[in-house]
């Protein structure tokens, strides 16, 4: 399996004033492709600011985040823009969808920033929203949803671009239970088709549903568990 | 092709937001749209107005120089004293023979001699203005007679009892039989309807009589006839008023004569005048004068139109802002998925340019309506042009484009960390 991300030695410090304070002292971890990945920790561990980083959305202080084949801690405002747009695709807590566009446009968010023409968009998106089992929804607005619909919607635009990486930011975190176990079917429906995903959460039982699981403490790794590994042992 | 198809996208999608919030919209563009009616409006009256003035000055003829005499406005009381009531002004045949010798360029020199006469038919009669002057007057004042002839030199010499009327003055006292021909009494004396002229230019042969009636004969007759005085009679008896030339036309060769001739003209005659009793109009010169007005108005409702611009595009800069604090989330999740700061920019820079425009154009709207109703209510003559309409709507396009400026680039300017969590 190919890697798709390293991170080596990666720092990430916020200066406040005069003091600087740091959220990741010198995290070095790869994952392959493929790869379903928890992310765990207490708030302030620094899982929040990784998550940033990986997605592109931060620069690290220090050290190099290899993203596929691309050294990308070094990017410009406007090189970050265009890997996420091309590489990433992201899944928030609160779905943020936009209000004023129907489920379709969310869908195509991505792939109009790609430049990519109307005609070319539609066909592909609307198999994604038939995938997410929302086919029937494609033009209805975001609140005429249930958050299960929205999250799905959410999942549908993250794939939009055919990411590298799957980012996830606590997707089940406003769900329901019977809506979370939906869409963590959905996640492992996903990663069985070979998607690497990487999620962010605080619940045990979301994370028994990844291969591996990484914990943060004070801005550091703690613990790295492949679970093949772990019944292995 | 990508970029192509981006930026159709990303103009799209300002599109869409204004049709989202269209009240708010409308509302918003009000500013803009009264703005650039109201300055439609002010161009447009102010070209009309000194389109008629530009028009008078033409009929004067802009090759010519016109001197002509005027009462001193206090010579009433001075003069009955020392000339036993004799009111003596104005140009005299000495003037005309100095420009003559020496005004540099000049085609035809014309002299006028006006008074105020009865004309009289059997059974009618009303008071003409009677311009008695030379052959060569119709080609100064660019006339034409409709039907017979104007004077001729032979007239002139021979101080033939000829005359040429105007249409109003023909219809008024020849109203079915041909008045070519026939006699008119101009106070006691007969004359013959030789032409008729369709109408003389106000601005250079003056009112006239009661209904703009005038009557043109031959200089010569007209001193053979009625001398040189003019005699009025007013309560406690008559004044009488000795005005020897009452207007000089001089026709010059070219634009440069005129002015150069209008500036020898005015030493000339003001070396042998004691008082101000003559005034020269260059028609170049007021015209030039005018355009120079013109300019100075146009400015001047161009600068409140700015004004009210700017104060338009306050308004568009708060709404703009207001809309960026709103979105803040949506543009976390733009730039999240692989917006770049300058398509944020551009959104936001065409949602603001929209609103102006469109309120420009519905300002073009009323505009149009404006002048036409300005026109009917007010008599007035409006005037429309190309550059009355764009140029208020380049300046509203301008506006949207400063005032969307600021807004746009602090929209860019957020961290996309940052507006992801915004509530």
């Amino acid at each position: 399996m190919t890697e798709l991300v390293r991170l080596d030695n990666l720092w990430k410090v916020y200066y406040v004033g005069t003091t600087s304070v740091p959220a990741l002292r010198g995290v070095s971890l790869t994952i392959r492709e493929g790869e379903y990945v928890a992310v765990m920790g207490p708030s302030g561990s620094g899982k929040s600011t990784l998550l940033n980083v990986l997605g592109c959305l931060d620069r690290p202080t220090g050290g190099h985040y290899w993203l596929g084949d691309r050294d990308v801690s070094l990017l410009s405002d406007n090189q970050l823009s265009d890997v996420r747009n091309e590489r990433i695709g992201f899944v928030f807590q609160s779905f943020n969808l936009i209000q004023q566009l129907t489920i379709l446009q969310n869908i195509e968010v991505p792939l109009f920033y790609q430049g990519l023409p109307r005609r070319e968009r539609h066909p592909w998106s609307r198999r994604l929203a038939e995938m997410v089992g929302l086919g029937d929804r494609m033009h209805h607005r975001p609140r005429e949803l249930s958050g299960g619909q929205q999250q799905r919607v959410a999942i549908a635009r993250a794939l939009a671009n055919d990411p590298l990486i799957l980012l996830a930011d606590e997707p089940t975190g406003n769900l329901d239970t019977a809506t979370s176990t939906e869409i963590l079917a959905l996640f492992d429906e996903l990663h069985s088709r070979g998607r690497t995903i990487i999620m962010v959460t605080h619940e045990e039982h979301v994370a028994a549903h990844t291969q591996r699981t990484i914990r943060l403490r004070d801005g550091g790794i703690e613990s790295d568990v492949h679970k093949g590994a772990e019944a292995r042992a | 092709m990508k970029a192509v198809h981006k930026a159709a996208d990303i103009i799209g999608l300002g599109l869409h937001s204004l049709v989202v919030h269209l009240g708010r919209s409308a509302l918003t563009a009000l500013g803009i749209v009264f703005a650039v009616w109201s300055v439609i409006a002010m161009l447009a009256i102010n070209e009309g107005f000194s389109y008629e003035a530009q028009q008078a000055l033409r009929e004067l003829g802009s090759d010519n120089i016109i001197i002509e005499s005027a009462k001193p406005p206090d010579m009433e009381s001075k003069a009955s004293q020392d000339s036993g009531g004799i009111l003596r002004y104005g140009l005299l045949h000495a003037d005309v023979r100095r420009l003559r010798g020496n005004v540099p360029g000049i085609r035809r020199c014309v002299t006028v001699h006006r008074t105020i006469k009865y004309g009289y038919r059997p059974g009618r009669n009303l008071r003409v203005s009677v311009i008695a002057t030379e052959p060569t007057y119709a080609d100064v004042a660019r006339i034409e007679t409709t039907r017979g002839r104007f004077l001729s030199a032979a007239d002139l010499i021979r101080q033939k009892a000829h005359c040429v009327i105007t249409e109003s003055l023909a219809r008024r006292l020849f109203p079915v039989e041909d008045p070519l021909g026939k006699t008119l009494r101009l106070g006691e004396e007969p004359f013959t309807v030789i032409g008729v002229l369709a109408k003389l230019p106000p601005a250079l042969a003056g009112e006239g009589g009661e209904m703009g009636s005038h009557v043109i004969i031959p200089i010569t007759s007209g001193k053979m006839r009625f001398g040189e005085y003019t005699i009025m009679f007013g309560t406690g008896g008559g004044t009488a008023e000795l005005v020897e030339v009452s207007q000089i036309i001089l026709q010059m060769d070219d634009e440069k004569a005129v002015l150069h001739g209008a500036n020898i003209s005015r030493h000339l005659i003001g070396r042998f005048h004691e008082q101000e009793d003559y005034e020269i109009k260059v028609p170049l010169e007021l015209i030039e004068q005018q355009k120079k007005q013109r300019r100075l108005w146009n400015i001047m409702f161009l600068t409140i139109a700015s004004i009210s611009l700017v104060v338009g595009g306050i308004g568009i800069m708060n709404i703009m802002l207001a809309s960026v604090t709103e979105r803040t989330r949506e543009i976390g999740v733009r730039r999240a998925l692989g917006a770049k700061r300058r398509d944020i920019v551009t959104q936001f820079l065409v949602e603001s340019v929209t609103l102006t425009t469109v309120g420009g154009l519905i300002g073009i709207g009323i505009g149009l309506l404006v002048p036409s109703l300005v026109e009917w209510m007010l008599k007035l003559r409006t005037i429309v042009s190309a550059a009355t309409l764009l140029l208020p709507l380049g300046m509203a396009i301008a506006v949207g484009l400063v005032a969307g400026l600021y807004p746009a680039f602090r929209a860019a300017r957020l961290d996309p960390i940052v507006a992801l969590r915004h509530e």
